[in-house]
């Protein structure tokens, strides 16, 4: 009796033993896979950041470049980087479709002197960003000089990998 | 014969998805606009409660001067004493939705009220940003832009 207690004794003792060398593996395991989730993970959000700050790169260069084209009075250039159903409000809350916009940057007055973004910060939104900065522009209208401070919100969506701007609102700074 | 059938079921499929598309967007718009009118009542009645959560804790507004302000700022500006808004009214021009998760809404605004014990009217056209998240809909982004003869 007491020998056959003593091998079941030493039997639970060695099956205790593998389970808990079993429970132990199986907690080291869910460590490496806990492990390798948050690496993941972190891999994942430091992708999406470079890939974000990329693409916070590309929208502020074409802003760059809508501005340029605005000054050589090129509506040809500022086209592209504009939706077909853009809503425009311009400084004085003239609305504008795409076509008035793009004639509107055709014309000859004022005759534009200096164009640049004072600043501009991307904020993200699903799959669309938010530009929110101060345009300042200088210029010679009806032949007197005039300087002024618009701050501006354009929205950009991307579309077949690039990105174009669907609405863009500009209001005159006077505070 | 079989490949008319499949054409015909996937060009229903086709059709029955754009319609449910159509459907979902017409009801976000329909959200969307619901919460720009409550924001007018509860501008009018300087309502901070209901604003807040119109508002994401992140929302920029640019007010009529060009002013950048928090939401914060936007709310005291709305509790503010010294200016009383009596009357909101705006049209809505346009609604444009983009991937079912962000919306724009433009419209022009007439507001009337008391500012230091002087009457004041103000017009201008107005641009809000929506965002849908944790499947509600809150304002990211709004400007007001006023009219200039």
């Amino acid at each position: 009796m007491d020998l056959r207690s003593g091998a079941i004794d030493a039997a639970q003792a060695l099956m205790n033993a593998q389970s808990r060398r079993r429970s132990e593996g199986c907690y080291r395991m869910k460590i490496v896979l806990c492990g390798l989730v948050l690496l993941s993970a972190l891999a994942g959000n430091a992708q999406t950041a470079s890939s974000r700050e990329a693409q916070q790169a590309r929208i502020l260069a074409l802003e760059i470049a809508w501005n340029q084209a605005v000054m050589q009075k090129d509506s040809k250039a500022v086209a592209p980087l504009l939706d077909e159903q853009l809503i425009y409000i311009d400084d004085d809350g003239a609305v504008m479709n795409k076509a008035r916009y793009l004639a509107n940057v055709q014309e000859p007055e004022p005759r534009l002197l200096h164009i640049a973004n004072e600043s501009a910060q991307v904020r993200f939104f699903a799959a669309s960003a938010v530009v929110i900065g101060i345009w300042r522009e200088q210029g010679v209208r009806n032949g007197k000089a005039y300087v002024f401070r618009d701050r501006f919100v354009d929205t950009w969506i991307e579309r077949n990998s690039s990105w174009i701007c669907v609405a863009s609102q500009s209001t005159l700074i006077t505070h | 014969m079989r490949p008319m059938v499949h054409a015909l079921m996937l060009t229903c499929a086709l059709v029955a998805s754009i319609a449910a598309e159509d459907n979902i967007s017409s009801a976000a718009q329909s959200k969307v606009l619901a919460l720009e009118n409550a924001w007018n009542i509860a501008e009018e009645k300087s309502d901070v409660r209901a604003l807040d959560l119109i508002f994401d804790n992140s929302m920029i507004y640019i007010d009529e001067d060009g002013a950048l302000l928090s939401k914060a700022q936007f709310l005291a500006q709305t509790k503010n004493t010294h200016t009383q808004m009596q009357s909101l009214v705006t049209q809505t021009i346009a609604v444009r939705m983009f991937g079912g998760e962000m919306a724009v809404v433009v419209g022009s605004y007439r507001a009337r009220g008391m500012e230091h014990n002087k009457a004041y009217l103000r017009e201008g056209k107005f641009m809000d940003t929506w965002v849908l998240r944790e499947g509600a809909w809150i304002c990211v982004v709004a400007q007001s832009t006023p009219l200039r003869r």
